[in-house]
C-alpha cells in the first residue's frame, strides 16, 4: 500500500474516534501513524489497532456520562419489563376494563359458545417454551446423554 | 481525577488493574519524558512488547485522568508526556509488588524440583 493510500486510510479510521479524542490527538495520531508506516509497520495493523481504540473510546463512560448510562439502562430494563408483562399478561383483566362490562361479557360467552376459543398470548408463549424444552430434552436423550436435568 | 486524592492510602497496587500496556508506559516514563513514537519504539526496545497506537493512546489517556502522567507543551504536533509524583511512587508500590509475587514464584520452582 502507498504511502498516500495509507495516509487516507489511517484518516478514515482517525474519524472513527469521538471529537474532542480528535481535537486533542488527531494531528498527533496522524503523524504517529505516518512514522510508524515509515518504519515499516503494515498500514493495516494501525488502522486495525485505531479502529479498536475508537471502539474503546466510545464505550468508555466518562466520568460525566456514568449517571446517564445508568439512566439509559434502566429505562431499557423498564421498557423490556413492559413488554414481557404485555406478552405474558392474561387476556381477560384487559377486556374486564371495558366500561359495558356485563355487555362485553355476554357478548364474550356466547362468541365462545358459538366460534371455539382461540388461546391468549400468555397460554401460546408457554407452549412454545414447553414444546422447544421437550425437543432439547429428545436431541439430548438421542445423544446419548439422557441424565436427569 | 487524581489516585492521590481518590484512593488516599498510601502503598495501594494502583495499577493492578490498569492493564500491562499502562505499565509499560509509566517504566518507559520514569527514564524521562517521551512523546508517542518514543514510546513506542522504546517499549520495544525495553520489553519485546509492540504496542499498537490505538492501545498506546486509550492507555495515555487513562493514566493522565489518573494523574500518574502529565503531557508537556506540544513540541511541534507531539505531546511529550512525563510521569508525576504519584505516578512513580504507585510505579514503585507495583514493581515491589510484582517482585515479591516473582520471588515466591522462584521459590515454590526450587522447592518442587520442576
Amino acid at each position: 500500500m502507498d504511502d498516500t493510500r495509507a495516509a487516507r486510510l489511517i484518516g478514515t479510521v482517525l474519524r472513527c474516534y469521538p471529537a474532542r479524542w480528535r481535537r486533542r490527538h488527531g494531528d498527533e495520531a496522524a503523524e504517529l501513524a505516518a512514522l510508524l508506516v515509515r518504519d515499516g509497520t503494515p498500514a493495516g495493523s494501525i488502522a486495525c489497532s485505531y479502529l479498536a481504540g475508537a471502539a474503546r473510546e466510545w464505550l468508555t463512560p466518562l466520568p460525566g456520562r456514568r449517571l446517564s448510562a445508568a439512566a439509559c439502562a434502566l429505562l431499557v430494563a423498564a421498557c423490556a419489563l413492559g413488554v414481557s408483562t404485555v406478552l405474558l399478561a392474561p387476556p381477560a383483566p384487559a377486556r374486564a376494563a371495558s366500561t359495558s362490562q356485563a355487555k362485553a361479557a355476554s357478548t364474550s360467552q356466547a362468541h365462545c359458545r358459538t366460534a371455539r376459543c382461540q388461546p391468549g398470548p400468555a397460554v401460546r408463549v408457554a407452549g412454545v417454551i414447553s414444546s422447544v424444552s421437550h425437543d432439547l430434552r429428545a436431541i439430548i436423550s438421542e445423544a446419548g446423554h439422557g441424565q436427569p436435568w | 481525577m487524581a489516585v492521590g486524592r481518590r484512593d488516599g492510602r498510601a502503598g495501594q497496587d494502583v495499577l493492578r488493574r490498569v492493564g500491562e500496556a499502562s505499565v509499560l508506559i509509566l517504566i518507559s516514563l520514569a527514564g524521562e519524558p517521551r512523546h508517542g513514537y518514543a514510546l513506542i519504539q522504546d517499549i520495544k526496545e525495553l520489553a519485546g512488547v509492540e504496542l499498537g497506537p490505538g492501545t498506546l493512546y486509550g492507555a495515555l489517556d487513562r493514566l493522565e485522568r489518573l494523574g500518574l502522567i502529565e503531557s508537556l507543551p506540544a513540541e511541534d504536533r507531539r505531546h511529550p508526556y512525563r510521569i508525576t509524583a504519584p505516578g512513580a511512587a504507585a510505579l514503585r508500590v507495583h514493581l515491589d509488588s510484582l517482585e515479591r509475587v516473582s520471588a515466591a514464584g522462584r521459590l515454590r520452582l526450587r522447592l518442587s524440583g520442576t
